[in-house]
């Protein structure tokens, strides 16, 4: 099959991705850093930093810490605040042709529902990604992704507010069954659901005894995360995307064209690109090339067609 | 880190791939490696590149062996016992100061690389001919003296790359500076002499011929052993040779090196109501804005706490002295 046959437009919710490549939140600033070294309008989406409604200042350095196959970071949600991205930000993204997913983080309901409800109302939101990995300072600082009822009661909130954008819940793999907080945020009226987020880890300087980080537990992200984002991929589509027509946005190690196929096939209609942005800014618009030519070779003419397709497996 | 800003004239910050044109050894801890870069390339000194960098091998046999899941990352660690900590894979790059650009004739830029883990003994193995896998030039950098002072540059350790560029900067500028270089012993010191500097005890003044690299400002040696030139920090050699030769003439401090060195630095441009550039040291996760890892406390007079974190990368890794909350 020839490249120019192929069509890699995907669909999350009302948003029309030109292919299935994103950038992952944290891992594209707020877009204008990578445009230096491409056109975003090569992409299929972009998804910003977290927003607070206040700024946040993050941790104190060490933040960021290089492990065996991966990395562990602890930014602490830095950001410009709600009020900053609506004036600075947000209009700086309207210059590119793509569609702008913003990365929604709170320590309370109300916080969420506000920052969302200002969202939903800006010019150029087309999609809101809640970020369910903080602490609910209101539940004793539990996340608010990982039970399934606090979970369901936030998704309900925000849904109330979202009438416009496309709401996509960003699943925690800290869990024991991703099933389960899948279900929840499906149930509560998310419409795509984006997994997974960063497995929690921590390293500790052998010699001095210290901890890598400041923070002390961090997030793990990169290639040694990869196979437990395609088993929760394939798990939550079997058991919930799959049989609700829910699009998910897969990402945990996507580095390769190879890796893209591979989360397609497990389930997730697009993916999202986050550390292997630091080792190469140029990594997503090289994607999408590669992803048409892995297309071609495959004869598969569509990357939809792809979703969800592999083998079975013998028992287990 | 507001006064040392982005030149408006270097070139767009990119990814590209360098050949490796010279490689020599510098000292007995530096390899410098000599870059070729693209015609137009027009860095300032302070700036950076982020270099992509694999595993240093370990054996041909291990090297040979495909890792699964990678098609750069080196060969699989193997477990053996201490060792084990430092064979892990480098995910993100390495940023490495300019330590020279020149344009005469074909452009090069020069690196300055020490072999501490994994990715730069890898990077420091690199033979003539290789090429590098680079994003660059990243960052803000040096500013020159406002006036005709004296331009005192003070470096140790890897952070002596940068005041390579800054020396041969500032000669080209037609300005006055003197280089100070600070090293644990002569052997340290990437720098190749006509003949050994002999010892000077507490006097410091500048060294014999420089064989290599060119440094174009007079250079004060400073050793912690005392073996050759002042015995001492460089930022007590620079003193020093400030009370000696320079009396009450202004000048303007610029450093790089360990974080104790510019943290005396900026005490020494204090005592002299003497402006000061540093350039800082932070892991970096991406080099150009995006990761917000890279953070250091700057004064902020405009925050209701007084400071703000700032990014080494993108608003750093030069900063004036007196903006850093040191801690």
């Amino acid at each position: 099959m020839a490249q120019g046959d192929i069509d890699l437009g995907v669909q999350v919710g009302s948003i029309a991705m030109k292919n299935p490549i994103a950038t992952a939140s944290g891992c594209g600033g707020y877009g204008e850093e990578l445009a230096e070294f491409y056109d975003l309008g090569r992409l299929g989406a972009i998804v910003t930093k977290s927003i607070t409604l206040q700024p946040r200042e993050g941790h104190p350095p060490p933040r960021l810490v290089e492990v065996r196959a991966g990395m562990l970071n602890a930014i602490g949600l830095a950001n410009v605040g709600l009020d900053r991205f609506l004036a600075e930000k947000l209009p700086a993204l309207a210059r590119f042709d793509v569609p702008v997913i913003v990365n929604v983080a709170g320590s309370t309901p109300e916080e969420y529902v506000a920052v969302c409800a200002a969202l939903d109302a800006a010019d150029g939101v087309a999609g809101i990604e809640l970020n369910v990995s903080c602490p609910n300072v209101k539940r004793g600082g539990m996340e608010f992704g990982v039970a399934p009822e606090p979970l369901a009661a936030l998704v309900e909130a925000v849904r109330e507010k979202v009438t416009r954008a496309t709401l996509i819940v960003k699943l925690s793999p800290n869990v024991t069954d991703i099933a389960v907080t899948a279900k929840a945020a499906a149930d509560a009226g998310a419409d795509a659901l984006s997994l997974v987020n960063t497995l929690r880890g921590m390293a500790i300087d052998p010699w001095t005894g210290r901890p890598a980080l400041t923070n002390t537990v961090g997030g793990l992200s990169g290639p040694a995360i990869k196979p437990v984002a395609i088993y929760m991929i394939r798990r939550v589509w079997e058991e919930v995307a799959g049989p609700r027509h829910l699009p998910v946005i897969g990402l945990g190690g996507v580095q390769f064209a190879e890796d893209v196929i591979e989360f397609l096939r497990a389930g997730a209609t697009a993916v999202s690109v986050g550390t292997a942005n630091f080792v190469d800014p140029q990594t997503c618009v090289t994607l999408v090339d590669g992803v048409r030519e892995g297309l071609a070779r495959l004869g598969v003419s569509s990357a939809r067609d792809l979703v969800g397709r592999m083998q079975r497996g013998g028992e287990t | 880190m507001a006064q040392p800003a982005t030149q408006p004239d270097v070139s767009p910050r990119r990814r590209l791939e360098m050949p490796v044109l010279d490689r020599r050894d510098a000292g007995s801890d530096y390899v410098r490696l000599v870059l070729g870069a693209p015609d137009d390339w027009i860095s300032r000194p302070g700036q950076f590149l982020n270099v992509r960098c694999e595993s240093a091998p370990r054996s041909a046999a291990a090297s040979e062996r495909r890792p699964l899941d990678y098609e750069d990352g080196g060969e699989w660690p193997q477990a053996t016992g201490l060792e084990l900590g430092r064979r892990r894979w480098p995910v993100v790059r390495r940023p490495l100061s300019i330590s020279r650009l020149d344009r005469r004739g074909r452009v090069r830029v020069e690196i300055l690389v020490r072999p501490v883990g994994s990715g730069t003994q890898w990077l420091a193995s690199r033979p003539v001919g290789a090429t590098l896998d680079v994003v660059g030039p990243l960052g803000n950098c040096f500013t020159p003296p406002a006036d005709d002072r004296l331009a005192v540059l003070v470096g140790g350790g890897c952070g002596m790359a940068p005041i390579f560029g800054l020396a041969d900067y500032l000669a080209d500028l037609g300005r006055e500076a003197v280089f100070v270089v600070g090293a644990p012993a002569v052997a340290q010191v990437p720098m190749r002499f006509k003949r050994p500097p002999e010892a000077t005890g507490d006097v410091a003044r500048p060294c014999p011929t420089i064989l290599e690299p060119h440094v174009p400002v007079p250079t004060v040696l400073a050793t912690e052993d005392g073996a050759g030139g002042f015995r001492g920090t460089a930022v007590a050699a620079a003193e020093r040779w400030l009370d000696q030769a320079v009396a009450d003439r202004p000048v303007a401090f610029y450093g790089c090196g360990p974080e104790p060195m510019l943290r005396a630095l900026a005490a020494l441009a204090e005592r002299r109501r003497a402006p000061c550039q540093v350039s800082l040291e932070q892991f970096m996760g991406c080099g150009i804005g995006v990761c917000l890892s890279c953070v250091r406390k700057m004064r902020d007079p405009g925050s209701e706490v007084g400071w703000t974190y700032r990014l080494t990368c993108r608003d750093g890794p030069v900063a004036d002295a007196a903006d850093i909350v040191w801690e």
